[in-house]
């Protein structure tokens, strides 16, 4: 600071003023970060009372659809239940994660060393792709029997087409000049590899693994809705069986807050190993 | 060319006497779909030891394509080059060559001192005996305290001065250097081509430099390698007369004008 040269008192007022003008701007900066936590939380409060408030107003029957009250209830009356039914769900999903990520991860690498294996093999991967999960879900359980293996096998293959795609791109997204670095450098492969190629599909590769908690979800639930007794999947099947709809909203809101929290890791993680990504903490 | 001997007394062992870089008839052809290109059509140059020469020619000329040649990027369609007494294959295997590209090419994910140490990390580089302290060379560039910051977090001019520093971390014998400032404003540009010639003083390197700038290839050059392009070849080579070390103000003094104004001249006819 070069303040000590001019030690007027015009200076502290300088200061004075600079502080107070900081102290707005911080005021301004907290007012309009709780305008954008409090403004959706107040929405939706609004709208589940519009939703309760409709339900009792147009005697709406519970087994169509149950006041949200209902469903609060329906959580905490039977806790036990749906965090007994999300277990399963929640271990077949990551196991389904890590399993798809890791095969699509491995394939990508062969893919960027080999050429010939990425023109045989990446056709068939977009072929099976395009296989809807309502499709192929049944041959898997037919495949794998009831238990859990076929679910991780759906959750797997579900995550595994989006980060083979991103993790190849990533693998290959070195510039030219960086190439010519590490080759000025005699760096030998699997010097680029690691300490070039993976470092730089890291953020091609976190944006697949948010996809990719979102969706191996999807496949642990479409999988237990072909044949299972426990999961959220086959509690989402009998409430709706029962017509005891309060139970069914409440699996839900289990399911989703698991996604969530999942997604939430997932983003966290990234943001721990990307903090030199520009576009992430800038 | 001999008065840049005398200008600066070259570190060589007396033993070989012989250029950095040599050049004889090289040409380079590049074959694609469109066709074929003659990037370099029989260049002959050669640089002694410690000398500072700028490659200047418009667009296309085959600068890059000479710095690649030299580095052992790309091999010469035919010709010889000679590059510190051997083979450029064996130069570069050698760590004797350093070099700078126009945009850094740092590594988003390494802090400024981690690029710097990079090529000790790889290829064997740290192994080598004569490798530089990565702290000292920051320090050089005029980076000390910026150690731990990211490339994200530093500027254009600052990122060229971390490639500079990683490219002198094996102390190279040769240093490289394709339009590295080419992307900097003036003044930053100013600063770096005076922190270059004293970075140039203090290691004895040999400097290949290319730019675009006629003023930068006058003010850094002992002496000024002009090209002509389709097909890429040496227009010219013209002695620098300016007395060493170089200040910016010298670019005010008649001599600069009239090197820069003859520059021009040669340059419009290529
Ligand atoms: N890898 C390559 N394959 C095909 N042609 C190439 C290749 N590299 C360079 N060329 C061609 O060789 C010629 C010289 O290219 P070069 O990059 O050496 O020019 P330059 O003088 O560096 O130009 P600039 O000032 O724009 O950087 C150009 O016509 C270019 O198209
Ligand atoms: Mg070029």
């Amino acid at each position: 600071m070069s303040a000590p040269a001019l030690s007027s008192s015009n200076t502290s007022e300088v200061f004075a003023s600079d502080d107070s003008a900081r102290a707005q701007f911080a005021a301004a900066a907290r007012l309009s970060a709780w305008r954008r936590r409090l403004l959706p939380l107040g929405a939706a409060i609004l709208l589940l009372l519009l939703w309760e408030v409709s339900v009792v107003f147009f005697h709406i029957r519970p087994f169509i659809a149950p006041a949200p009250t209902a469903v609060a209830a329906t959580l905490y009356d039977k806790f036990g239940l749906l965090i007994a039914n999300l277990a399963p769900t929640a271990v077949e999903a990551i196991a389904g994660f890590l399993i798809g990520n890791s095969a699509a991860i491995l394939l990508a690498t062969v893919f960027v060393h080999q050429r010939t294996a990425e023109e045989a093999f990446f056709p068939i991967a977009v072929m099976v792709h395009t296989i809807p999960v309502m499709a192929y879900a049944p041959i898997l359980v037919l495949l794998l029997g009831n238990g859990m293996e076929a679910k991780v096998a759906i959750a797997a293959l579900i995550c595994f087409f989006p980060t083979l795609v991103n993790m190849t791109r990533g693998l290959r997204a070195v510039s030219p000049q960086q190439m010519e670095l590490m080759r000025i450098l005699s760096a030998s492969s699997s010097e680029i590899f690691f300490k070039l190629r993976l470092k730089s599909s890291l953020p091609y590769l976190f944006s697949a693994l948010k996809i990719a908690a979102a969706t191996s979800v999807i496949g642990a639930i479409v999988g237990e809705w072909i044949g299972a007794t426990t999961g959220i999947g086959a509690l989402i099947i009998q409430a709706t069986y029962n017509f005891d709809s309060a139970l069914l909203y409440a699996t839900i809101v289990v399911g989703s807050l698991f996604s969530a929290t999942f997604f939430g890791v997932i983003s966290w993680l990234e943001r721990y190993f990307l903090k030199w990504n520009v576009s992430q903490t800038g | 060319m001999s008065q840049i001997a005398l200008d600066r007394v070259p570190p060589a062992p007396a033993l070989d006497d012989g250029a950095a870089v040599r050049l004889r008839e090289v040409t380079v052809r590049f074959t694609t779909e469109r066709g074929v290109t003659t990037a370099l059509e029989r260049v002959s140059l050669s640089i002694p030891r410690g000398g500072f020469l700028t490659l200047l020619g418009p667009s296309g000329c085959g600068k890059s394509t000479l710095l690649r040649v030299v580095s052992d990027l790309i091999p010469a369609t035919s010709g010889e080059v000679e590059v510190l007494g051997t083979s450029a294959a064996a130069a570069r295997a050698a760590r004797d060559i350093g070099f700078v590209f126009q945009d850094a090419s740092l590594l988003a994910w390494r802090n400024a001192l981690e690029n710097v140490e990079l090529p000790l990390e790889v290829g064997g580089g740290g192994k080598r005996r004569g490798a530089r302290d990565p702290r000292e060379l920051l320090a050089l560039v005029g980076l000390s305290g910026w150690e731990k910051a990211y490339p994200h977090e530093l500027s254009g001019g600052m990122r060229q001065r971390v490639a500079i520093a990683r490219a002198l971390v094996n102390d190279p014998k040769l240093l490289l250097m394709d339009e590295p400032f080419g992307a900097l404003d003036e003044i930053t540009r100013d600063r770096l081509n005076e922190e270059l010639l004293r970075v140039w003083e203090n290691t004895g390197a040999t400097i290949l430099f290319v730019t675009h700038s006629i003023y930068e290839a006058a003010f850094l050059g002992q002496q000024v390698l002009l090209m002509a392009a389709r097909p890429g070849r040496v227009r010219e080579i013209v002695p620098v007369p300016l007395p060493n070390p170089r200040r910016i103000a010298m670019r005010d003094t008649p001599q600069f004008v009239e090197l820069a104004a003859h520059l021009r001249r040669v340059l419009e006819t290529c």
